[in-house]
């Protein structure tokens, strides 16, 4: 069985009276373990079709499983629960909170989850260890370099110990060296951790990190294509 | 668990813009400092008048003649203890002054002639001496209690019991000094001599006295008193006593023209124009034209001076609210604005696992962090303030009341005001709040 399906997911938004189909009938299997990238032109639907992956948002019709769960037909306060433990998101702009240093952002997930502090900094230390942040631990997201504060997003996502990591445009905001040592960590952590990924990037060049290729062509799969 | 971080997570929030949380607080602490200090000015000015009252003796009732004809004579006093039932002291007044001579130094002072009940009567005790004795009066004795003020003011402190004064070119000895009633308290006592009234009627050379006060048990006998007094003068006066009998404080005895009082002469009811008392029992078939005789249960005085200050209090308070309220009304926007400044950090945290309902209290638990903070220093600034009024003249208490009615709407505002926004902050669908 494998960890994600959707068949035939269709996401339209309403515009007045124009009607935007974002996705329509996607069917997509994704199993344990795999490295997967989208990819497409701007506006072909890859962050809608990502989103409703990790559950930050509902398709308009279709079934979607995840791990064998009818995902569409659970609650705002379960879906909560099911980001919280299952899925970790790495973004283009790394999404961390200013206020908050390293360790602070990085906890976030496991303070939702309600795990003790002691564990909790304990997880947080290993993951930054991971993404090879020990040494900024106590700095905030000002302090820190653009990749330095996606490896931050990383570790966040590390610490949750998710099945699925998603990432939307990882390495969109960083310079192609810096791009390189993300692409390197993600491939390290499905390898070594089994951990699924699913990423969207413009670039072919990353995009070739991941075992398969779907493209995206108007809000439809156009083609899938292994990485040999 | 997550409640102890929703805390910390919403102090955060207000730590992090210290200057907008303060003058959001700021707003506030206003709001609660001017309904606690213009509470206490209105509460102060309450107990002023109220301790005005209360210095003139509990349970006493006054009947005054306002007309030379229905003067009283000096016996009456004593003839309405024995008549009426409840009461206990009586005291016919009478007020007048003279020249005093003490010494070298001579000047103009009030005397107020009263019976030995004087101390009973008005609940004043004595700091030296004794008052006069019912023999003191029989004998139109030239002895004097002087007010506190005159008292200390003749030898400097050292009690003047048994020197002597001059009042009008007569020598007073001097038995005893009053304790301190405070200023402007017992209708300013402190700074008259007291003498018996026999001997007061003799200086200012009049045969019958325009006040007596009688003094009654407790407060529901001075009710009952009223009632009875009422009618024994309106008898006297010639008026009917089936017309029926006022309870209220003060009881206007209507004029009768042509008859004086005492003349015994039976005199038909006038019928009443219309109810003039402006408080609130009106006496039909009584009122015409000016009142001879008044009879005042100064117990119901005091009540209606408090009842009058107690609205004026509430009014000061009200006023205070309007401000507290527009110093919620800032929480409200400074919440709104961060809520749409804070839509990317709602929008990760809802992708990292957390609930509607954590965003709903985190924010709300930051509104009411604001107004906390703020009705605390709003509190300490009133408290101050109440302080200033003080030092500068105006009589103003901490009303417990108004502080906790202040902190109380002030924590009401910050939930009220709290919520709308926090309810904003925890709608916002996740997507549309990372997409920003
Ligand atoms: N909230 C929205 N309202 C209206 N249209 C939207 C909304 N979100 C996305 N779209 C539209 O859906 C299409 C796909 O968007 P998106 O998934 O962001 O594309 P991509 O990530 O591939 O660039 C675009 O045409 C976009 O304009
Ligand atoms: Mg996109």
């Amino acid at each position: 069985m494998p960890l994600i399906e959707l068949r035939g997911i269709t996401r339209w938004y309403r515009n007045g009276r124009v009607v935007i189909n974002a996705l329509s009938d996607i069917d997509l299997a994704v199993g344990k373990g795999e490295f997967v990238t989208i990819m497409g032109p701007s506006g072909s639907g890859k962050s809608t079709l990502l989103n409703i992956i990790g559950c930050l948002d509902r398709p308009s019709g279709g079934e979607y499983i995840l791990d064998g769960m009818r995902v569409e037909r659970l609650s705002d306060d379960k879906l909560s629960e099911i980001r919280n433990r299952y899925i970790g998101f790495v973004f283009q702009s790394f999404h961390l909170l200013p206020g908050l240093d390293a360790m602070g952002n990085a906890e976030l997930p496991l303070i939702y989850r309600g795990v003790g502090a002691a564990e909790r900094r304990r997880r947080v230390r290993q993951a930054l260890e991971a993404v090879g942040l020990s040494d900024r631990i106590h700095h905030k997201p000002s302090e820190l370099s653009g990749g330095e504060q996606q490896r931050v997003a990383i570790a966040r996502a590390l610490a949750q110990e998710p099945l699925l990591i998603l990432a939307d445009e990882p390495t969109g905001a960083l310079d192609s060296k810096t791009g390189r040592t993300i692409m390197e960590l993600f491939r390290k952590l499905n390898a070594e951790r089994g951990i699924t990924i699913i990423m969207v990037t413009h670039d072919r060049d990353m995009a070739r990190y991941g075992h398969r290729i779907v493209k995206l062509l108007d809000g439809r799969i156009k083609e899938e294509e292994l990485v040999g | 668990m997550r409640f102890i971080f929703g805390a910390q997570m919403a102090w955060h929030g207000v730590a992090v813009n210290p200057l907008r949380s303060g003058l959001t607080m700021l707003g506030v602490a206003i709001g609660v400092a001017s309904v606690i200090s213009l509470m206490g000015i209105g509460e102060g000015a309450r107990l002023a008048v109220v301790r005005q009252f209360e210095s003139l003796g509990s349970n006493v009732i006054v009947i005054k003649a306002h007309d030379a004809k229905a003067e009283f004579q000096p016996e009456e006093a004593r003839e309405l203890v024995e008549r009426v039932s409840g009461l206990r002291y009586a005291s016919p007044v009478t007020r007048t002054n003279a020249v005093m001579k003490w010494r070298r130094a001579r000047g103009q002072v009030d005397i107020l002639g009263v019976s030995s009940d004087f101390p009973q009567l008005r609940d004043h005790k004595l700091v030296s001496g004794r008052f006069f004795t019912p023999w003191h009066v029989e004998q139109r004795s030239p002895v004097a209690v002087l007010g506190y003020n005159i008292g200390a003011g003749l030898l400097g402190g050292r009690s003047p019991v048994g020197q002597t004064v001059t009042l009008n070119g007569q020598t007073f000895r001097i038995v005893g000094v009053l304790e301190k009633k405070g200023e402007g308290q017992g209708e300013g006592i402190d700074d008259k001599i007291i003498i018996p009234y026999t001997t007061a009627m003799k200086i200012a050379g009049k045969r019958t006295v325009d006040e007596i006060w009688v003094k009654a048990e407790s407060a529901k006998a001075a009710d009952l008193a009223i009632a009875q007094l009422g009618r024994i003068y309106r008898r006297k006066l010639g008026l009917d006593n089936k017309a029926p009998v006022p309870t209220g404080g003060e009881q206007k005895q209507g004029e009768t023209p042509g008859e004086g009082p005492g003349t015994g002469k039976p005199v038909e009811p006038k019928p009443a124009p219309a109810p003039e008392t402006p408080g609130k029992d009106s006496t039909p078939g009584l009122e015409l034209g000016k009142d001879i005789i008044t009879i005042t249960n100064l117990n119901t005085l005091v009540e209606e001076a408090d009842k009058a200050n107690r609205v004026m209090t509430l009014l000061l308070g009200g006023i205070a609210a309007v401000s507290l309220l527009v110093g919620g009304l800032g929480i409200m926007n400074i919440m709104l604005v961060a809520v749409t400044e804070r839509t990317g950090e709602i929008g990760v945290r809802r992708a990292l696992g957390a609930k509607r309902s954590d965003l709903l209290m985190q924010f709300l638990l930051e509104a009411l962090y604001l107004s906390g903070m703020g009705a605390a220093a709003g509190t300490a600034a009133g408290l101050w303030g109440v302080g200033i009024f003080n030092r500068y003249g105006l009589t103003a208490v901490v009303s417990l009341e108004a502080v906790k009615v202040a902190v109380l709407v002030a924590l009401g505002c910050g939930l009220l005001f709290g919520v709308y926004p926090a309810w904003t902050a925890a709608s916002v669908p996740p997507v549309e709040a990372l997409r920003r």
